[in-house]
Order: C-alpha cells, then structure tokens, then sequence
C-alpha cells in the first residue's frame, strides 16, 4: 500500500499557509485522488503560528494528524521552532532564508534542509502577496504530489472571480508558482 | 416547490461541518435550531445560507438549553427539526434531551467534541461520549452514531432523522472536532435515488379530529406525581429500547477471526486504529480491529465474541477510558486482558498505535 504524501506548512497568520494547503488539496481532489487538509484552529487564529497538515494518497486516508512530515515547510522563527518536532530522517525541512538567527533551531535529523529566499523573491521581484504562492511552488517541486497545471487549475478556481478584474493577477500568481519550483529545483 | 438540494450523486470535497448541513438539506430537514459555539459553528452558517434557496428555517436561540428545547417544541410541532452542539453546550443540551427522552420526541442533535472539561478547548476530543451516551436525568434512552469520515459524517446525519422517526428516541451524530475542520472528499446524493425513503413526520400535537371520539387522545408527559406510574411507563420504554438495541446497532470490524490482540476504538479515532491494524499485519502481528458505529446501543453480541477470541483487548481513545468503560460493561465477565491507549482531548495518530501494540507484543 502506497503511503499518503505528509505535509506541513506552517507560518504566522496571514502569511496564507491555510490557503495554499486548501489549494494543493482541491488540486489533488480534483485529479481523483484522496486528499484531507486539517488546519490548526485554536487560538492560533488569534495570533500564533498556523499550521496546516495536508496528506495526498491513492486510497483513503487514515488519521487526519502525523507525527512526520514528508514534506516540512516553516516561514517564521516562531515557526520554526514550532514545526521541527514534525523532521524526521526522511523529511525534507524548508524555510525561508530571510529569517534571522535560527541556525540552531533548524531539525538536526532531517533528510534535508532547505532555505528558500520565498520571501525576498516574493518583495523583490514580484509582489507581497503572492508569498504563498511561491511558497506552493515550493511544495509542488518538492514533492511532485500534484501537476503544475492541477495546482493552476485550483489557484483559478478560489481566485478566479479576482483574477476576471484584473488579469494581471493571473499572471503574478502562475509566475509565482513558477518561481518556487525554479528555487526549490535549484537546491534539491 | 424548490428544487431538491442534491441531484443524484455528486463527488465533493469540504470540511465536515458543510457535509452536515448538506446531510440535514438532503435530509429534507424542516429548521435548524442552534446556538453558535466551535468547533460546530459552520453548520448553522452554510445551513443558514443555503436555506433560502430550498425553503427552509432557522432559529437562533439564546443558549443551548433553548436551542434544545425548541428544538424538542419543532418536533412537537411535526417538524424534522435538529440542532448542534459541542462542549460545554452539549452539557447545556442535556437537560432539554432529558425531556425529550422522557416524552420520546425525534429530535437529533449533531455534537462535533472539543477538549473538556467545561470551556477547555475548542478544538478537539473525545471526551463528550459519557455525557452524549448517559447524560441528563434518566436512563439514557437514546441512539448515538459516533462518525469516523466526512461520508458518514453525510450518510449518518441523513440516517439520525430516520432511526429518529422510526424509533422516537432523540439521536445523535457523535462527530468531532477534527471532522468539523478538516476537508475530504466524499459523494453526496439525494437519498432517493439511493432507496432511502425519509420516514415521515407527523405532529405530536395539533392533531385533526375530536381526542377520544376520532382519534387517541395526545398525552405527552414529563413529570408524574406517583412512582409507580412512573415506572409503568419507564418500563415500557425499557422495553422498547432493548427491542430496537439489536436492530439499530451497528459496527465495523476485520482480522479478527485469528487475532490476538483486537483494536477497539470509534470515530476519527478508529482511522489511526485502522492504518495501524493494516501496517502491523503486513509485519506479520495478529491484530484485528473492532469500531463500534453505535456507541448507544452498543453491538454487544459482536463486542462479546469478539472479546472471547482474543487474548487481549486495546481499547485506543481521545479521552481517559470514556469508551473502554462502555466496553467493559458490554463484555462483563469475560478475562480477556484489557489494554489501553488514553489521550484525552489530543488527537491519536497511527505512528502511536502501531508504537503501543509493539510495546505490548514486545
């Protein structure tokens, strides 16, 4: 039996970790694949670290919560810290490389781990926003769990109706999908 | 006449609290009687937006004990009326299910557990299933399905209005925190096109024609003033329900023919317990594994044989031996060696189920 594909994503609110587990499981449900997203919801929506588990398989899924992640990604210190109980010898362990300090923080026991500049990407060459869209980008490469143009297909469908009023929009988000598996591709 | 909410069958994927307001649509559910507390809160929000559409109703009430009540008065009423709750609602809700256990009203309430005691947490447990299966004043004459996905979460709800209508002791969905959040996929569909017929409501009071001359007279009590007449109808009650126990138990159960050790657990729980079942046979352990769907009444006949073939028994829950509890009353006077993996108000992952059998078996 094929083992579900484990990710977790985690950040602070508003960072859209949420939002991008959603999308890659829309993008896995829409392939007729099994997929069950659980966010963390406690008080964390009041400010704390988010963290979204998201597991992709072929057959129904058991338990909707995992101790390893196959897939591990952190985009603050606090998330850092927070997520690397979830590294295991398996685990590929992702942060961004414009958080500060956290050398010691980093999971000792993963497979790998990789710093992505999501964030200075995300300023620099194409939007604030689309943060977590790199971010899923990210995900997609490292993981190969869902298609490319699945992954565009679900991004279109929770923001077509803003992407209809400015299809600039369209344009900045596939690029930025683009752009996480090119950084991702460029380290793995 | 609207249109029916689901047309044949439909793959869809959502959180668990919109499986259920689809279910109760589905369901041809008349109103909706809530009072908003997470982790259940979504369903009066999509029951509430798509009611309009397919002419239905809903009450915000002022707490729990009166979104009870009202509930209980919308089924007095004739009406296929539930309500949901979590927590420290859920303790509120039992008194007004106490009444509607004594004067067997339908009425069906959705629990989605959160972490106890009292306000604890808001997202997960499962800690409700004493109070869900026993509470109030009484002798806890009432039907809880405890759900493990977002199908049953969608075929249970529909089925709760019918065990419900059929039976007239107030039901429960017993679903949880988890399954309110999380997104799966699962197929929807009218429960017609399926050969599910809605057993069909009828007022408690209200009724056509003159009491005593066309029809029965509608004696709906909840307070007696002598025991014995208490007892008399009690008794019937009692009676009713042990004939029904067998007919609505239900469970779900493999490898259990050759197995030393069975896994017993219910709801999302029983998924970890499932994958952990699964992995450690493929190592080559005899394990089995046993769910109870129906947490009241329990499958005791099968509960029991089961018991008598294995040499040990793992009871796995979110909560500290709430259902190990109902277990062992099941399964009085059998010896076999009773284990347990208790982590009240924390989610179970298979990783440390199958870490507790290796444990065990050494």
């Amino acid at each position: 039996m094929a083992k579900p594909v484990k990710i977790i994503l985690a950040g602070e609110g508003g960072q859209g970790v949420q939002s991008v587990a959603e999308i890659i499981a829309e993008a896995a449900n829409e392939e007729g694949r099994e997929a069950l997203y659980i966010p963390n919801f406690g008080v964390e929506q009041r400010g704390g670290v988010s963290v979204a588990y998201l597991q992709i398989a072929d057959e129904p899924i058991g338990a909707p919560k995992f101790q390893i992640g196959d897939i591990v990604v952190a985009l603050s210190d606090r998330a850092v810290h927070r997520t690397k109980q979830y590294a295991g010898p398996e685990t590929i362990f992702v942060y961004d490389s414009g958080i500060e300090n956290i050398e010691d923080a980093l999971p000792k026991n993963a497979k790998k781990v990789l710093g992505i500049p999501a964030i200075e990407v995300s300023k620099k060459e194409l939007h604030p926003r689309v943060f977590n869209i790199i971010i899923m980008g990210a995900v997609i490469k490292a993981t190969e769990v869902v298609a490319v143009e699945d992954a565009k297909a679900a991004v279109e469908k929770k923001l077509g109706y803003k992407f209809e009023k400015n299809p600039k929009l369209r344009e900045m988000n596939f690029r930025a999908i683009e752009r996480g598996m090119e950084l991702v591709a460029g380290i793995l | 006449m609207p249109e029916k909410p689901i047309q044949g069958e439909k793959r869809v994927f959502m959180t668990g609290n919109e499986v259920v307001a689809w279910a109760a649509l589905a369901a041809e559910a008349d109103i909706m009687y809530g009072y908003p507390i997470t982790p259940q809160n979504e369903i009066m929000h999509y029951w509430t937006r798509m009611l309009p559409k397919y002419g239905r109703r809903f009450l915000q009430t002022e707490d729990e004990l009166s979104a009870g009540f009202t509930t209980a008065g919308g089924v007095l009423a004739g009406r296929r009326a539930f309500t949901a709750t979590a927590g420290p609602g859920n303790t509120l809700m039992q008194e007004p299910m106490s009444m509607a256990e004594a004067m067997r009203l339908p009425v069906v309430v959705i629990v989605q557990q959160r972490g106890g005691p009292s306000t604890a947490t808001v997202i997960y447990s499962q800690q409700e299933v004493t109070m869900t299966t026993l509470g109030g004043n009484g002798e806890g004459l009432r039907v809880v399905y405890s759900t493990a996905n977002h199908q049953e979460l969608f075929d249970y709800t529909i089925k709760a209005f019918n065990t419900a209508w059929k039976y007239r002791f107030p039901t429960f969905v017993l679903g949880d925190g988890y399954q309110a959040k999380m997104r799966e996929s699962l197929t929807m569909y009218d429960p017609a096109s399926r050969g599910i017929t809605m057993v069909p409501t009828e007022p408690y009071v209200g009724k056509e024609g003159t009491p005593g001359v066309d029809r029965e007279p509608t004696h709906l009590r909840n307070t007696y003033n002598v025991e014995e007449e208490l007892f008399e109808v009690l008794e019937q009650y009692l009676a009713d329900y042990a004939k029904a126990a067998p007919e609505i138990a239900e469970y779900d159960a493999f490898d259990t023919d050759d197995a030393d050790l069975v896994v017993i657990s219910h709801g999302v729980v029983s998924r970890a317990c499932k994958a952990a079942v699964k992995e450690l046979r493929e190592e080559g352990y005899k394990v089995g594994y046993f769910r109870p769907i129906t947490l009241r009444p329990l499958p005791v006949d099968q509960l029991r044989e089961v018991a008598g073939k294995a040499k040990q028994l793992l009871v796995v829950e979110s909560a500290n031996g709430q259902l190990d509890r109902l277990v062992k009353e099941a399964i009085y006077g059998n010896t076999t060696e009773m284990l347990s993996l208790f982590k009240p108000g924390v989610g179970v992952t298979t990783e440390e189920v199958v870490a507790r059998v290796k444990e065990i078996k050494g």
